[in-house]
């Protein structure tokens, strides 16, 4: 019993404790496929593929391709260029987001792939790594390994998910953001101009994605596809989390990051896109609505 | 009665001359025709380009089946052409049977793995189908590399046992291709004629009034992606006998992201003319850009964007252009 105890708390702490940090970063890509789709009911397929563009901005303009800035300054300077490309691509959308969701949906696929060939056009194919600037060190605590990269991961998430959560619930904003998600139509009748709240949401998920995409980038390496992989598991948390709900798409990416280690470390580590797709599967039929939603009847 | 040699009405309008053009029956009759003799234009490259450009054909018109009679996106249809082409491939390569063992299971398998797609996701509709189908997609290449017992792994399986025996293999590859499009887009045409087919559309547009026909929703999800999934296996299976080799590069997630272009490009069309538009674009388009790999995915993007904004503001400026010759 007591060996048992002992390779848990040796193998199953540190993986919930990694697939959490982890999760967080799921958490943040959620987040912002979720504020996007809660107002404007499209699901943003080039999510990743902008995020990855602007972490290989903030390496080509921080290492000298490009411009060698410092690490700030490049990091600023590629944020405003998400906000750019976030701008550009509702503007074009726009008129299609009134008509279908589900053709503007498709389009957000035409402009993701536009970005993965830019990608590919200014930086190349290659592999390269970036890495933040955070202070190196690791402390033992209760047989868990913390490194700074685990603790600056935790600390940006919980200062960016609060400042989002402030945002929402107490700015004038905020409130005409839950107001066109919960009835556009009546929010308009209201005076509220539904596009400028759209570019709201549109641009904070863009920001989101950049930190997401900086903080996942120091455990792999950088090349075309990564971030637009690390989204993949975004996409899943927010479908755990009901696509429409923040807390959710909150709950969903941490439990992604979670089950996924595990699954990775007692199961198999060459299945995880298959057993992603169970998880969905299995959670749309369990939870139609989100983790978080109590399940309910319709009536006619 | 059938919809490929019926008759039009001869006093059709000027606005519907282009499409009589593009899904009449006479024109496709002749392009059937022409594309028959195309091989004794073309040399052999062109030839075997064109068998594949019909196969991807078959998979456009599978996504774009999906999207005209159930409403819904797939991105992941690389799942059911990845069956179809491993029925074919494992078959030829393992037991050395011929497309005539192995497209009757490479059908089997595609329409029952639609079906049992379909039945966890029956309550999913827009975009959580859409996220739940490019979650399908991701697992594909996957499972294909770790069965390399049986798929080949990375090296991919050959395809090389003739269907028959007195025509030469690469006419095979060819013919197989263009009678297996022919033949899934007459069916398909026969099934917008047909009682089920009516059905499914009115479970589409109005699902309350099916109801009241017996034709549950779930009934009609069911089938259109038992349908769909099916004509994704046959694009599958003559990807793999046309283009003599299956490999996991050929199922990956972008491809089906391509499929579903190509189903845009061809603005969703059923006709043979229409599918073969986008077949023709999820083909060539590589083929012709190979020399600059990373113009692919930004001409694809460019490609898919301008469709979707010319099939949305060309009616818009047509009317204003109406509008405003009948005021002046």
């Amino acid at each position: 019993m007591s060996a048992f105890l002992n390779t848990l708390a040796r193998d199953l702490f540190p993986l919930v404790w990694s697939g959490m940090i982890v999760g967080c970063l799921y958490a943040l890509g959620a987040l912002g496929l979720v504020m996007i789709f809660k107002c404007s009911k499209v699901v943003n397929f080039s999510h990743g593929n902008v995020a990855g563009f602007t972490a290989f901005l903030v390496y080509g303009l921080s290492s000298g391709v490009l411009m060698s800035l410092s690490w700030g300054a490049a990091t600023l300077l590629a944020m405003l260029c998400a906000v750019a490309i976030a701008f550009l691509i509702y503007s074009i959308i726009s008129p299609l987001v009134f008509e279908s969701d589900l053709t503007s949906t498709i389009a957000t696929l035409g402009f993701g792939l536009i970005t993965q060939g830019a990608t590919l056009l200014i930086f190349g194919p290659d592999i390269v790594s970036l890495d933040l600037p955070i202070p190196r060190f690791a402390v033992s605590v209760l047989g868990l390994f913390v490194t700074g990269y685990d603790l600056t991961v935790l600390a940006v998430t919980v200062i960016t998910i609060g400042a989002l959560f402030f945002v929402i619930d107490f700015t004038k904003l905020g409130i005409a953001f839950r107001a066109i998600s919960e009835n556009p139509f009546a929010a308009e009748v209201c005076g509220l101009n539904l596009r400028s709240v759209h570019y709201f949401a549109w641009i904070t998920a863009a920001i989101l994605g950049v930190i997401g995409a900086l903080l996942i980038v120091p455990t792999t390496f950088l090349s075309v596809t990564t971030v637009s992989t690390f989204m993949l598991q975004a996409f899943a948390a927010a479908v755990i989390g009901g696509f429409a709900s923040l807390p959710g798409s909150l709950v969903g990416g941490v439990l992604i990051g979670v089950l996924m280690n595990l699954f990775a470390f007692y199961v198999s580590p060459e299945y995880s896109s298959t057993f992603l797709l169970g998880i969905i599967l299995v959670a749309l039929n369990i939870f139609p609505n989100g983790i978080l939603e109590k399940v309910g009847g319709s009536r006619v | 009665m059938s919809d490929t040699f019926g008759q039009r009405p001869a006093n059709a309008s000027e606005t519907s001359m282009l499409k009589q053009l593009t899904s009449g029956s006479l024109p496709t009759l002749a392009l059937i025709i022409a594309l028959a003799f195309l091989p004794a234009m073309l040399g052999g490259s062109w030839t075997f380009t064109m068998g594949l450009c019909f196969a991807n054909s078959i998979g456009v018109l599978a996504v774009s089946l999906l999207v005209r009679y159930g409403g819904e996106v797939s991105i992941g249809h690389t799942f059911f052409t990845a069956l179809g082409a491993y029925s074919v491939g494992v078959l030829d390569a393992k037991y050395g049977l011929s497309l005539f063992a192995s497209l009757p299971l490479a059908l089997l398998l595609g329409v029952a793995f639609g079906v049992i797609f379909a039945w966890p996701s029956r309550n999913l509709s827009g975009i959580y189908l859409a996220v739940t189908t490019l979650a399908l997609a991701l697992a594909v290449p996957e499972i294909i590399n770790n069965l390399g017992g049986i798929t080949g792994g990375y090296e991919g399986l050959y395809v090389s046992t003739p269907i028959v025996s007195f025509l030469e293999m690469s006419m095979q590859r060819y013919y197989f291709a263009l009678l297996m499009l022919v033949v899934a887009t007459y069916l398909v045409a026969r099934l917008r004629k047909s009682r089920q087919g009516m059905l499914l559309l009115l479970a589409k547009t109005h699902s309350a009034a099916a109801d009241a026909f017996g034709t549950r929703r779930v009934w009609a999800r069911i089938s259109i992606m038992g349908i769909s999934g099916g004509i994704g296996a046959l694009c599958g299976a003559t990807l793999a006998f046309s283009g003599s080799t299956v490999s996991p590069g050929g199922f990956t997630f972008s491809q089906a992201i391509f499929l579903l272009v190509g189903s845009v490009v061809g603005f969703y069309g059923l006709s043979l003319p229409r599918v073969l538009l986008g077949g023709a674009f999820v083909t060539l388009v590589p083929h012709l850009l190979s020399a600059s790999g990373a113009w692919i995915p930004v001409f694809y993007g460019i490609a898919l964007l301008s469709m979707i904004l010319i099939g949305h503001h060309l009616p818009r400026i047509r009317k204003a252009m109406k509008l405003r010759k009948e005021a002046g």
